[in-house]
């Protein structure tokens, strides 16, 4: 009870408006949306392809700008909180086993790029019913279990082949894998395991668990902060079957083959489509920018910068990705109306077992 | 009484009661839209989503964890705190108050903020990494609610003065049997008091958790927020808001009738010199305490965020104005605190605005209806409170969810219970025959309003506002929810900065907390030149 009355109260007070109105004219600088721009939301560690994004800015006057909010299924999940007033105009990363989420909030314009259309892109990569209207299909990968040679071989150890492996006590602690909640390739590795364990895939997750899996949010974390070829503690990793070439490129040289090879027998075949956001700043830049990414630029650049297939058939691939790149013939495979029912299910029995 | 009030306070009722009636509002439909939503299924009416959650194993798992890991927490404190409150009460001796200042920083402090400080000793760039683990989360735990202990028990310790325990020792009792038979019992209600608030305050943590739990430990609150923000489980983790929410309910309950059984205890505050070797000892090691728990952390932070691995560097700071690729941020760090400045800044003016004229009305009506709705935001978890805005706000015809209101209009909501907590014992201990003082000589009820009332809770007001922009600043569990990506508040930044596994992020996380601690310390410091901050003090720890 003791402040005097005076002067400090009315001197903070007009402080404290004049910070406000000065803030608030000069705090607002990314919300301003810039006249030419639109916004790609997709998963941290897409890389943009920045010859084909120069190439599309130059044909449309777009810049595109990257806005990322972790794995895949993170930001799916963003933009569902947000459906009708997204982030951004398109969003890039949604894969096969997650793409009946989309229906659920009206999450997307209905847009078809010409190149689908036109049979350049494969049938058997376009979505069934009225998701083929509202997603395209940019790229396919194999999600696949990848061992580090060299730490395997320094041990006179070796490396395991097949899902059943894994729960082998010889790789005990050694597997780290992706959660299929927040995570594109967890949840096709869980979509694999379902493939192959059928009903009785909570029993061999249960044998991962006591064999000691790691489980990371995103592939992010589990390949760049775990795996042994990155420094990390854990010589096997749930990644993707082009990381062998990869990882040749990245070294810049120091690498002329790779760290890792791929378990073949592992992989779950995995198709990334792009979609034109409902509610969408620059729709008309959305659009442009999903048919840009079935264009050849984009699509030749995709191999070598994001390491995944090319939709559009006969782009010519990489030599170093073609040597490199494992090509399972016969990846794990569920029907995606079967996922689509049953994921959800799938991802809390999951949940249970593991966390 | 009514007719006796000037006109300014009469408006300031209405004004008041129409404040608290919007609270309510504000409060209500947020929670209504949650447990609403906790009953649709794939767009449908059911009960499915209860019985999924409710019939999992993992659901009371995560039930038992967050009551188990609140008490061990509480416990952590109690030990740690209690011979801290009871030297600081019991002894006056140099630096008595820097002590006490210290030991209230961690919790003035954002929860992220904190937790990034216990990360940087408990965690990846720290001498020893328990991140992930429940070590980790429940030190951060302690070192917040350390002056909760502190400033709630030392004040009953220092009531008691020595004079009890010295008449039964007198009385021949042994010197512990002394302070077990004499002391502790006149302090348990205290003792009681700050136990329930560490202890609701760590059933309902979010910020330490996300920082601390590496996705590995988890509790109700992050359970909420992990299955809506990331699983697009709305109905699941509304369903858990209900939980969390009636866990909350029942704590209180209990608490409420434990703090009925006890009493409070009441006296003049007496305090000696540490004149016994022993007394020195306990000095000695109430300085020790204070300053590993409360005080490494900061020093730590401090000295992690000028370094990149083990070297010194300079680049986490000149780093903080751009977006570093592989730290999951769409907006630079700068960009995220020109934003959080405007918004708390905004908020801070709003909640006070409104705060006083409902302290108005929660003053002269303690307990009553209004006085009790104020507090509400403080018994809504901040998570449910953000997915409630986020329903409400994308529902149509109208979308909200861009408004950039929105935030600073959540952030108000939060500080409001705050500043009406600082702002109406001022108004009620503005003394009668002053008024009456002020009549006799013949100030009419406008003017004893203006001259005598207003005067008299100035400083409440600006501790009450600097409370709130502190607040404001760093809310983390509502605001997550509702910033856009590429608008993300300074706190929302450093969450997502510092939960990311493996030390990317996290130097930049503790450059920006080193900021936050800087604005909230400048902050608190004005307060406490208006001789205020002692109400800060007490407005959180008060029951």
């Amino acid at each position: 009870m003791s402040s005097r009355p005076g002067r400090p109260f009315t001197r903070i007070a007009a402080g404290l408006v004049a910070a406000t109105l000065l803030l608030t004219s000069c705090g607002d600088g990314p919300d301003q949306p810039a006249a030419r721009e639109v916004v790609l939301v997709t998963y941290d560690s897409f890389a943009l392809p920045e010859a084909a994004a120069a190439a599309f800015e130059e044909a449309t006057g777009f810049r595109i700008r990257v806005v990322t909010g972790g794995d895949s299924g993170s930001v799916l999940t963003s933009a569902l909180l947000r459906a009708g007033a997204p982030d951004g105009d398109v969003i890039f990363g949604i894969d096969g086993a997650s793409a009946s989420r989309v229906l659920a909030e009206d999450l997307l314009e209905p847009f078809v790029p010409a190149a689908v259309g036109s049979g350049a892109v494969p049938d058997a990569l376009r979505l069934p019913g009225e998701l083929a209207d509202l997603l395209t299909p940019v790229d396919t990968g194999d999600v696949c279990v990848i061992a580090d040679a060299e730490w395997f071989a320094a041990r006179g150890l070796e490396a395991p082949r097949t899902l059943a492996d894994l729960t082998d006590p010889r790789f005990r602690d050694l597997l780290v894998v992706q959660s299929p909640v927040t995570s594109s390739p967890g949840l096709a590795f869980l979509v694999g395991t379902v493939a192959a364990e059928g009903e009785g895939w909570p029993a061999y997750w249960e044998r991962l668990r006591d064999n000691g899996v790691r489980v990371r949010p995103s592939w992010d974390d589990a390949y760049n902060t775990d795996y042994t070829v990155s420094g990390g503690d854990r010589p096997l990793v749930v990644s993707y079957a082009s990381s062998p070439p990869a990882e040749v490129v990245f070294s810049e040289g120091t690498r002329t083959a790779p760290a890792s090879t791929v378990l073949v027998d592992t992989c779950v075949r995995q198709v990334e489509y792009a979609g034109v956001l409902r509610g969408a700043p620059n729709p008309e830049g959305a659009r442009q920018l999903v048919e840009f990414m079935l264009g050849p630029e984009w699509q030749a650049e995709l191999p070598l910068t994001n390491f995944v297939l090319p939709a559009v058939t006969g782009t010519p691939l990489p030599a170093t990705f073609e040597q490199f790149a494992a090509r399972p013939t016969d990846p794990l495979t569920l029907p995606a109306d079967r996922i689509g029912a049953e994921r959800d299910d799938w991802v809390e029995r999951w949940r249970e077992l593991l966390e | 009484m009514s007719d006796r009030r000037p006109p300014a306070v009469r408006r300031a009722a209405v004004a008041g009661t129409l404040t608290s009636a919007a609270v309510a509002v504000l409060v209500v439909v947020p929670v209504l839209a949650v447990a609403l939503s906790a009953f649709r299924t794939d767009e449908t009416w059911s009960t499915a989503a209860f019985e999924r959650v409710l019939t999992s194993d993992r659901t009371w798992r995560i039930v038992a964890v967050t009551v188990a890991q609140a008490v061990a927490s509480t416990v952590l404190t109690l030990a740690v705190g209690l011979p801290v409150a009871w030297t600081l009460g019991r002894f006056e001796f140099p630096g008595r108050r820097l002590v006490r200042v210290v030991a209230l920083v961690p919790f003035v402090l954002p929860s992220v903020v904190l937790a990034t400080a216990v990360a940087a000793l408990l965690g990846p760039a720290g001498p020893l990494d328990l991140r992930g683990t429940w070590w980790a989360v429940l030190a951060a735990h302690a070192a917040f609610n350390l002056a909760v202990v502190v400033f709630v028990v030392g004040d009953a310790f220092g009531r008691l003065g020595a004079s009890v325990e010295d008449a039964a020792r007198m009385l021949g009792a042994p010197a512990r049997g002394a302070f077990t038979r004499a002391t502790l019992p006149a302090v348990r209600p205290a003792v009681v008091s700050a136990a329930a608030v560490v202890f609701l305050f760590c059933l309902t943590s979010f910020g330490v958790l996300v920082v601390l739990g590496g996705g590995r430990v988890t509790t109700i609150e992050v359970e909420v927020y992990f299955r809506a923000t990331r699983q697009f489980d709305l109905s699941g983790a509304a369903v858990l808001s209900i939980v969390q929410l009636l866990c909350v309910v029942v704590a209180l309950t209990v608490v409420g009738a434990l703090q009925r059984r006890s009493g409070a205890a009441s006296g003049r505050v007496t305090r000696r010199a540490p004149s016994r070797a022993g007394d020195r000892w306990w000095v000695a090691a109430t300085v020790g305490i204070v300053g590993l728990v409360a005080g490494l952390p900061m020093v730590a932070l401090l000295d992690r965020s000028f370094r990149v691995g083990r070297a010194y560097s300079w680049s986490n700071w000149t780093n903080l104005g751009s977006v570093l690729e592989g730290t999951g941020l769409a907006v630079s760090p700068i960009g995220a605190l020109g934003r959080s400045l405007s918004a708390a800044t905004l908020a801070a003016v709003l909640a006070t605005a409104v705060a006083v004229p409902a302290a108005v009305v929660a003053a002269r009506r303690p307990g009553r209806l209004a006085d009790r709705v104020l507090m509400l935001p403080l018994a809504v978890s901040a998570t449910t409170l953000g997915l409630g805005v986020l329903l409400v706000a994308g529902r149509p015809p109208i979308d909200l969810r861009d408004a950039w209101w929105l935030v600073p209009l959540v952030q108000a909501l939060v500080a409001l219970p705050l500043v009406v907590r600082v702002v109406a014992p001022a108004l009620r201990a503005v003394p009668t025959n002053a008024l009456d003082s002020a009549a006799v000589l013949g100030a009419g009820p406008r003017a004893r309003w203006w001259r005598v009332e207003v005067p008299a809770v100035r400083g409440a007001v600006a501790a009450g506002a600097g409370l709130a922009f502190v607040a404001s600043i760093g809310e983390f569990g509502a605001t997550v929810f509702i910033a856009r990506v590429d608008r993300a508040t300074v706190p929302v930044a450093i969450g997502s900065l510092a939960s990311r596994p493996g030390a990317a992020g996290l130097g930049q996380a503790m450059a920006l907390s080193c900021l936050l601690v800087l604005i909230c310390g400048a902050v608190l410091l004005v307060v406490d030149r208006l001789g205020e901050v002692g109400r800060i003090g007490t407005a959180g720890a008060a029951d």
